[in-house]
C-alpha cells in the first residue's frame, strides 16, 4: 500500500473511533447531561474529523463538519444553554457525518443534507446577527481541557489541524471563515493586567509529538486561558516541504503567561503531554532575584543529583521506549536548551534550578503517559501471534507425554521445567488471548440511537436498559454481533412492543422497556434481548406458517414450537410492511448468521407479557479449557465449561422411559441420558464407565456416558468448517498432543443429533477404519 | 514421505503451454490423474479422526501442521468400497476451490506432460453420475481418468460406480 494509501485508512479507522465518541457524548447530553467536557469531547471529535478530512481532500466532509462543528461551538461558547440545544439534530447530523465518512471511504458520492445543514445553521441564530465575526485566533489557542487526549486521539486528525495552524498562522488574520481556521471561538482575553507573575514558557516537543498522539492543541490547552498573554508559534524549524516528513513535529511555540500557578502547577498541566525536557520555564523578572539562592544551595545538591539521576533513568526509559527520539537533539537544526539532562545545566539558570526537583515526579508522568497511549494492530498480526501460540501449545502438551514415558529419574528432573514452561505457554497465551478481548461496549453502544430513531419513527416509547457492557469478549465475536443485535431490537421494538395507547390499554405503563443484557455463561457469551410487549402472536404466526405450507394443515404443535417459527425463512406477522422490519428476512438470517458462528438463538414468548430473545456465541474461536474423553477408539474433547460434575456410572441408577430414553436421577432431578458412542458413532468397543453431567445453554442438565476421562487441557479450537464443513455434534476440532485430531463437542448441538435419532449407515467405514 | 518422480514428456515437440502437467495415481489397477498445480504434497497414510455420519467415502480428518483438512477414499468415491490403510498407502493434499483436502489413494504414479489436445472429454458414463471424471487421457500402456476434485469432494459417494481404463 502507498504510503498515502495507508495514512488515509488510519483517518478513516480513527474516524469510526471519533464518531462513536462523537455519538457517545451527544447521546448523554441528549439524556440530560449538562457537562461541558461532554460538549468539548463532541466538539473535538467533529474537529478532528475535520481536520483529517481536509488533509485528504474530502471537501464534502469537511464542509457539513464545519457547519457542525460551528454549531457545537456555540454550545462550547455558552451562546446556547446545553439544556436548550437540539440534540436529536446533532445526532442525525453524527449519522450525516458517519455516512459522509463512509462515502469517502469508498469513493462514493457524499449525499447531500441541506436540510440538516439549514438546520445547523439556524442553531444559535438570534434575532440580532453578530455584527463582526469573532477575532481570529493566531494560533490554536487555549480553551481544551486537560483530558482532551483520552477523547480525541489525534494521530492524523493532528495532522489536519497541524496543517490548520501552519495555514492559520500564515494566513492569519484574514483566514478567520475559510473552514480551517483552528478555533472560531474569541481568543481569552489578554491576561497581562491580572494578579499573578510573568512566566515566559518555551515549549520544543519533540518530532514525534504527533506520533505520541499529542497535538499541540492539547498541549497549549492544558494551560489555563485566562492566563495566556500571547503565544507565538516558532516556524523557523520547518524544513522546506521538500524534505517535510508531515508526521513529525517541527513546531516551537513561546507563551506568555501571567499566573498564579506554582512551577509545580505548570509542570503538571504537561505530565500528560510533554517530557520534561521539552519545555522550558522561565521568569523574566525573577531570574535575578532567584540566581543566587540557587547557586548558593549546598544543601540542595544531594536533591539536584538525584533528580539527575532520575532525569538519566527517565532518559533511558526513553531510549528504550523510541529509539528514534533519542536521536531527536541530535538532529534539530538549532541547539536548544535541553532542561535538566545533565548535570552541567542544572546549575546553568535560574530556571533550571527550579526545574530540576520536578525531574521524579517527570519521570514518572512519562511512565504514567506510556501506559495511556496504544498501538494500533493489524488483527491479522495478533491472529498470527494467536495460531503460533496456539501451536506452541500443542507442541508443549506433546512434550509432556513424551516426557513421561521417559526413565524415572530423567523424568523428575525435566518435570519441573516442563511444568514451568506449561504455565509460562498458558499466561503467553492467556496474554495474546486478552490483547483480542475487548468489552460488548463497543456494540452495545450503538444502540441506544437505533433505538431512539425507530422509537420516532415507529411512535412507541421505549426505554432501553444496557447491562453488562464489559463483558469482554474476542475481537472476531464483537464484529458478528452488532447485525444480529440490530435485527433482534428491530424485531422486539416493531412487533413486540405495543403502541402507548396499547399499552396503557392493557394496563402496562406508556414506556416499553427493552433490556439488553450481556453475561458470561457456560463458557460462552449470552446475550439476551427482552421487551415487555404482547409476545409473539401465535395463532397468526402459525396460520402464515401454514398458508406457506411451512406447517401441515393437521400437525399440532407445541406453544413453544410455534414461537421457533419465528425463525424460519419468508415468515413475518407484522400487520403493516415498514421500512424497520416486516420483510421476513430478519430472523431467520439472523439464525443462519449466529449459526454459522457456532452460536444459537432461542426465543421464550409469554402472551401478553413479552418476548425474549436469547443469543449465545462461543467467547472466542481461539482456545477453550477442555477435558478430554474417550469413547471406543476416538476421543473427543468436552468443553470444560460444559461440565458440571463427573460421577461413575454403576454408581449411578439408570431408568429407562418407556419410549426408550434412559435418564438418571441427579440432585433429585431426572436426567436424560446420553451415550456419547452411540450418538457420535465411535468406532471400536465401548465400556462406558463414567457419566459427565453437562449443561446445555438453555440451563437443563443432560448426562453423558464415556468410556474414560483422559485429562483436562486447554485446547486450540481449529475450525473444521475452513476446509471441511459444519459437522454435527461438534462445534470444532483440536490437535491432541500426539498430532490426531479430536473433535470438541458440542452439547447442544449433539442433543440434537440424538434426537434426530437417524444415523446413516457407516458400518462398512468403521470395519475398515 | 517424499516421492521422487521421473518425468515422462508425451511429447517434446508440443510447445509447453499446450501441455497439462498431470500427476497420476492408482486405486487398484485404475489410473487416475489431476493437475500438478492442484497438488500441494504428497504424504504417507497417517491416521484419521472419523466423523460422525459423515459422507462414507468421507474417510476423516488430520492435522497437516496445524491445519486441520478432511480425507477422502478415492477407493470409497468410485465405489469400491473402502481402503485398508496401511503405511504404504498415500495422501495426495490437494487444494480444490479454496479448501485443502487430501485424498486417500494406493500410491502416486508419476508426472507427465499432456498435451491438451490429447485429453479427450469423458464419455457419457452412465455409472459416473457424479461427473467425477472431468476427461480421459491415452497414454502409452494406461488410460488416465483425469478427476474433476470438486465433485469427488462434494458427491463421491458408495453409489458412484464407473469403470475407468475399460470404460473408454
Amino acid at each position: 500500500m502507498d504510503p498515502l494509501a495507508e495514512l488515509k485508512q488510519t483517518f478513516f479507522q480513527e474516524c469510526e473511533e471519533l464518531l462513536g465518541a462523537l455519538e457517545q457524548k451527544l447521546q448523554a447530553l441528549d439524556e440530560g447531561s449538562v457537562d461541558s467536557e461532554d460538549v468539548n469531547a463532541a466538539f473535538r471529535a467533529i474537529h478532528s474529523i475535520k481536520g483529517g478530512a481536509g488533509a485528504f481532500g474530502c471537501t464534502e466532509l469537511v464542509g457539513f463538519a464545519h457547519v457542525f462543528e460551528a454549531s457545537l461551538d456555540h454550545l462550547r461558547s455558552g451562546r446556547v444553554a446545553i439544556e436548550d440545544a437540539p440534540f436529536t439534530l446533532f445526532l442525525r447530523c453524527a449519522d450525516a457525518v458517519a455516512d459522509l465518512v463512509s462515502a469517502a471511504r469508498n469513493d462514493e458520492p457524499a449525499t447531500e443534507r441541506p436540510d440538516l445543514l439549514a438546520a445547523l445553521e439556524q442553531v444559535g441564530k438570534e434575532p440580532q446577527a453578530p455584527a463582526a465575526a469573532p477575532p481570529p485566533a493566531p494560533v490554536a489557542p487555549a480553551a481544551e481541557p486537560v483530558a482532551a487526549n483520552n477523547d480525541a486521539p489525534p494521530g492524523i486528525a493532528a495532522l489536519g489541524n497541524l496543517l490548520a495552524m501552519v495555514e492559520a498562522k500564515t494566513a492569519a488574520p484574514a483566514a478567520a471563515d475559510d473552514g480551517w481556521d483552528d478555533e472560531p471561538a474569541p481568543m481569552p482575553a489578554p491576561a497581562a493586567g491580572k494578579p499573578g507573575r510573568d512566566v515566559h514558557l518555551r515549549i520544543m516537543p519533540e518530532q514525534d509529538l504527533f506520533r505520541r498522539v499529542i497535538e499541540p492543541r492539547v498541549v497549549l490547552g492544558s494551560l489555563p486561558s485566562e492566563d495566556v498573554v500571547s503565544i507565538r508559534c516558532d516556524l523557523s524549524q520547518v524544513p522546506s516541504l521538500e524534505s517535510l516528513d508531515v508526521s513529525d513535529c517541527w513546531l516551537r511555540f513561546d507563551v506568555a503567561l501571567r499566573t498564579e500557578l506554582s512551577v509545580e502547577d505548570l509542570h503538571g498541566r504537561f505530565d500528560f503531554s510533554l517530557a520534561n525536557e521539552e519545555f522550558e520555564i522561565n521568569f523574566p523578572e525573577e531570574a535575578v532575584a532567584e540566581a543566587p539562592q540557587a547557586a548558593e544551595a549546598p544543601e540542595a545538591e544531594p536533591e539536584v543529583s538525584s533528580a539527575v539521576a532520575a532525569d538519566l533513568s527517565a532518559i533511558l526509559a526513553k531510549l528504550g521506549a523510541a529509539p528514534e527520539a533519542a536521536n531527536a537533539p541530535d538532529i534539530q537544526p538549532e541547539p536548544v536548551p535541553v532542561v535538566a539532562s545533565a548535570p552541567v545545566a542544572a546549575v546553568e539558570t535560574p530556571a533550571v534550578a527550579r526545574t530540576a526537583p520536578r525531574a521524579p515526579a517527570a519521570a514518572d508522568a512519562s511512565t504514567r503517559q506510556r501506559q495511556a497511549v496504544s498501538v494500533r494492530v493489524d488483527l491479522d498480526r495478533i491472529d498470527k501471534l494467536m495460531n503460533l501460540v496456539g501451536e506452541i501449545v500443542i507442541t508443549q502438551s506433546m512434550l509432556v507425554e513424551c516426557v513421561r514415558s521417559l526413565p524415572y529419574d530423567v523424568h523428575a528432573k525435566t518435570a519441573e521445567g516442563m511444568l514451568t514452561l506449561s504455565r509460562q505457554t498458558r499466561e503467553l497465551q492467556d496474554h495474546v488471548m486478552a490483547v483480542r478481548a475487548q468489552p460488548v461496549k463497543a456494540v452495545f453502544q450503538r444502540m441506544p440511537r437505533l433505538v431512539r430513531e425507530l422509537a420516532q419513527t415507529l411512535g412507541k416509547e421505549v426505554r432501553l436498559v444496557l447491562e453488562g457492557e464489559n463483558t469482554e469478549v474476542d475481537k472476531t465475536i464483537i464484529e458478528e454481533l452488532a447485525d444480529p443485535l440490530t435485527h433482534m431490537i428491530r424485531n422486539s421494538m416493531d412487533h413486540g412492543l405495543e403502541t402507548p395507547d396499547e399499552r396503557v390499554a392493557a394496563g402496562k405503563p406508556r414506556e416499553g422497556t427493552i433490556k439488553l443484557i450481556a453475561e458470561h455463561r457456560a463458557g460462552r457469551i449470552v446475550i439476551s434481548v427482552t421487551d415487555d410487549g404482547r409476545g409473539i402472536g401465535r395463532d397468526r404466526l402459525l396460520a402464515k406458517a401454514r398458508s406457506r405450507g411451512l406447517v401441515g394443515a393437521d400437525e399440532r404443535l407445541a406453544p413453544e414450537e410455534i414461537d421457533q417459527l419465528i425463525f424460519a425463512a419468508g415468515l413475518s406477522t407484522a400487520e403493516v410492511i415498514s421500512d424497520v422490519s416486516g420483510r421476513g428476512v430478519g430472523m431467520d438470517v439472523v439464525r443462519r448468521n449466529v449459526e454459522s458462528l457456532g452460536g444459537r438463538i432461542s426465543v421464550d414468548s409469554e402472551p401478553g407479557r413479552g418476548c425474549k430473545f436469547t443469543l449465545a456465541l462461543p467467547l472466542t474461536l481461539a482456545v477453550l479449557e477442555g477435558m478430554v474423553i474417550r469413547c471406543g477408539d476416538d476421543r473427543y474433547v468436552i468443553p470444560i465449561a460444559s461440565v458440571i460434575e463427573t460421577q461413575h456410572l454403576a454408581s449411578t441408577p439408570i431408568e429407562r422411559l418407556p419410549f426408550g430414553q434412559e435418564v438418571l436421577r441427579w440432585r433429585g432431578e431426572v436426567t436424560p441420558l446420553y451415550r456419547l458412542g452411540d450418538v457420535m458413532g465411535s468406532m471400536g468397543t465401548t465400556n462406558e464407565n463414567i457419566v459427565i453431567i453437562a449443561e446445555t445453554e438453555r440451563g437443563n442438565n443432560v448426562g453423558i456416558a464415556v468410556d474414560e476421562i483422559v485429562g483436562q487441557q486447554q485446547v486450540v479450537v481449529k475450525s473444521l468448517e475452513a476446509n471441511y464443513g459444519a459437522v454435527n455434534g461438534a462445534s470444532a476440532a483440536t490437535i491432541l498432543g500426539d498430532g490426531l485430531v479430536a473433535l470438541i463437542l458440542d452439547i447442544d448441538s449433539m442433543l440434537r443429533l440424538a434426537a434426530s435419532g437417524s444415523r446413516p449407515p457407516q458400518s462398512d467405514l468403521k470395519m475398515a477404519g | 514421505m517424499t516421492l521422487q518422480l521421473g518425468e515422462k514428456h508425451f511429447s517434446s515437440a508440443q510447445p509447453e503451454a499446450a501441455a497439462r502437467r498431470i500427476v497420476t495415481f492408482k486405486v487398484g489397477d485404475r489410473t487416475f490423474g489431476i493437475d500438478v498445480g492442484m497438488v500441494r504434497e504428497i504424504k504417507g497414510w497417517q491416521a484419521t479422526t472419523p466423523l460422525p455420519h459423515a459422507a462414507p467415502h468421507v474417510r476423516g480428518v488430520l492435522n497437516l501442521r496445524g491445519v486441520i483438512l478432511a480425507v477422502y477414499d478415492l477407493r470409497t468415491a468410485i465405489g469400491l468400497g473402502a481402503t485398508d490403510a496401511t503405511a504404504t498407502h498415500v495422501i495426495v493434499v490437494v487444494d480444490v476451490e479454496d479448501k485443502t483436502a487430501g485424498l486417500l489413494v494406493d500410491s502416486v504414479s508419476d508426472i507427465v506432460d499432456v498435451p491438451v489436445t490429447a485429453v479427450r472429454p469423458a464419455p457419457d458414463l452412465e455409472r459416473d453420475e457424479h461427473g467425477l471424471i472431468e476427461g480421459l487421457v491415452l497414454l502409452d500402456t494406461d488410460i488416465v481418468a483425469l478427476l474433476d476434485l470438486a465433485a469427488v469432494i462434494r458427491d463421491g459417494g458408495a453409489e458412484a460406480q464407473i469403470k475407468t481404463s475399460r470404460a473408454a
